[in-house]
């Protein structure tokens, strides 16, 4: 198994850069990478067993292999191929898919070191291929989206720096265990590098700009898999150190409730689920222990949400009502849409009954209040007019955004298997979690989720669907981030200290 | 006392990051920050010595500790490369955006 590993480690690395040799291989070496880390995955989550890798000696990287990781290693891998499938006919170059491969191979490193540098080097590297992916068009809109991220998440990564070198001090060692006892600066800058790497409550404000102004594989790549390396370190903390664990669960709180405020009043699809994303990172936060399924059902969901929202003839969930859109794509929408909130038969049922009886006492109201929001917000989505006019898919007349070209161009109808097989891997992977937690189906646990989503709805129609309130986007300025970043700063020093 | 100055640099990069309004000033103090950074694992790694950690015939006793060293030259790699894209990415702007005002970039492409 050791060696095994290790392959597995290098492999997309290894791949990503011979694509460049075979340029008329690349999809197949592409899809070739995201398979070999399913096969991979499926082997840590059958075999229950952690293992431990210690390499080169005593100060060297330390690997830690256990079925949390398998879980977020198994989304990264199912995300991939789902994407490497939904562009397979698309004139994407041979560049694209080595950055997603690279990108690809350094999300699954994230998930399975255990020491503060090797953690650093995958979070970089992920920064560096995400900023390549946004900025691909080479529109100077994501140039700016791109530099703007690159900015955030590096200014984040130079305090996790300081914070690593103080945990070395006060240990003499890497080690993730090294934060038990580190002085509360540590944590704190650690945490601030985390936090908003991973695009967790304030510091994440970040998120819903760059999400919704990628391409929508882009967007189906960072919402599904990417934020979920900065949250998967913090998850690990929680369960290694017992004082660390209520921060982690406040934090996951805050931005549950913090994402579904800003989503309610979200009239852009795309903005909607970046939001959305905001909000479910603090479900998988809320509750350590069972992180691993809620960010399986998670990933899988809202890349599927993604892919469909790119498929769309428009972004304006005004314009949608107005504007019907074929039935297959609504059947679709709404099978992700019912998982997120939590639907029975689907596995965003069994992940949310299972996070929510992992909640602390002091949690519960505040998790439930983001449960019914999301119900909310999503029956934007399920409400939306569906019909069979084919004609309505390809708009005749340029939208009026620069950007809406670029996410929703029409595309040739062979493109449309490469997005049903992306469908059925993601879709198929709601229905097939299920197994995971079948224990979820009682009666007393399905009439709850049953009840919130008829909520939800109700909210909706009450008062959201006429409400046209626009929230201001003023702490989403590039200085506002950055501000926001000192101030979360030392509002973690005085939590740690507390 | 040297600890003081490594942080106040640190902290006089992060500010420059923030106030100043060229993209290039920013580019520029973020480099600032990362070599208060790095200065930083240099510092703490001399806190018991400052001698080459190399075995010799007379050993010194007050070696330096070699791990931070080593960790942080892969941090200033990794820092140079993405200074590297940020500026290439400051070029592409730089042909509509003149003036690489980001107030400016920023207003003219957000939605």
């Amino acid at each position: 198994m050791t060696t095994l590993t290790l392959i597995w480690i290098v492999f997309p690395f290894l791949v990503g850069f011979t694509i460049y040799l075979l340029p008329r291989l690349d999809r197949v070496l592409a899809l070739t990478g995201a398979i070999f880390s399913t096969v991979y995955a499926s082997l840590l989550l059958i075999e229950q067993v952690p293992i431990t890798l210690k390499l080169l000696d005593n100060f060297g990287v330390t690997l830690l292999l256990d079925p949390l990781a398998g879980f977020f290693i198994f989304t990264n891998a199912l995300v991939t191929a789902a994407v490497f499938f939904y562009c397979w006919r698309s004139d994407k170059t041979t560049f694209f898919y080595a950055q997603v491969l690279i990108l690809h191979g350094s999300v699954n490193a994230a998930f399975i070191c255990a020491d503060f540098i090797s953690l650093y080097v995958a979070l970089e590297v992920i920064s560096i291929a995400t900023f390549l992916l946004i900025a691909y068009p080479r529109t100077d809109r994501s140039i700016w989206v791109g530099l703007r991220y690159l900015f955030v998440s590096n200014v984040a990564m130079l305090f996790y720096l300081v914070g690593a070198v103080l945990v070395y001090k006060a240990h003499h060692s890497f080690e993730f265990t090294g934060l038990q006892g580190a002085p509360p600066e540590a944590v704190a800058l650690i945490f601030t590098g985390l936090l908003t790497k991973g695009g967790i409550f304030v510091s994440g404000l970040w998120l819903p700009l760059t999400h919704s102004e990628s391409e929508s594989p882009v967007s189906a790549l960072m919402s599904g898999v990417v934020v979920k390396a900065g949250i998967f370190p913090l998850a690990r903390f929680a369960l290694l150190i017992e004082e660390i664990d209520p921060i982690v669960r406040f934090f996951g709180v805050g931005t549950a409730l913090l994402g579904v405020f800003y989503a309610v009043f979200e009239k852009d699809a795309k903005r909607m689920l970046a939001l959305s994303t905001v909000s479910q990172l603090g479900f998988i936060l809320a509750a350590p222990e069972v992180a691993g399924f809620y960010a399986l059902t998670h990933g899988l969901v809202k890349a599927a949400l993604f892919l469909i929202v790119g498929k769309l003839p428009s972004r304006n969930l005004q314009e949608l009502r107005s504007q019907p859109m074929p039935t297959q794509f609504w059947i679709a929408l709404v099978i992700a849409s019912f998982s997120i909130s939590g639907f029975p038969l689907l596995s965003g049922f069994g992940a949310k009954v299972l996070t929510m009886k992992n909640l602390l006492p002091w949690q519960v109201i505040g998790m439930n209040i983001a449960a019914l929001g999301t119900s909310t917000f999503f029956a934007k989505l399920i409400f939306l007019p569906h019909g069979n006019q084919q004609h309505k898919l390809f708009p005749t007349q340029p939208l009026p955004q620069e950007q809406n070209i670029s996410t929703s161009s029409p595309l040739p109808p062979s493109s449309q298997f490469g997005f049903w097989a992306a469908m059925l891997l993601l879709l198929g992977g709601l229905f097939a979690a299920n197994v995971v937690y079948y224990e979820a189906y009682t009666l007393e646990n399905t009439l709850k989720p049953l009840g919130t989503i008829f909520l939800g709805w109700l909210i909706y129609f009450l008062i959201f669907r006429q409400l046209s309130v626009k929230l201001p986007r003023m702490f989403e300025q590039f200085e506002h981030l950055i501000g926001v970043m000192s101030l979360s700063l030392i509002a973690l020093f005085w939590m740690v200290l507390a | 006392m040297l600890e003081a100055f490594v942080l106040i640099t640190i902290l006089i990069g992060f500010l420059g990051v923030l106030f100043k309004k060229n993209l290039i000033m920013k580019i520029i103090s973020m480099d600032v920050m990362s070599t208060g950074v790095v200065a930083y694992y240099v510092v703490v790694s001399a806190r018991e010595g400052l001698f080459t950690p190399i075995i010799t015939d007379s050993p010194s006793g007050t070696y330096a500790d070699p791990v931070p060293q080593a960790v942080i030259l892969t941090a200033i790699v990794i820092g140079f490369s993405i200074q590297a894209l940020m500026l290439v990415g400051a070029i592409k702007l730089a042909k509509d955006n003149p003036t690489l005002e980001t107030r400016e970039i920023e207003q003219s492409n957000t939605p």
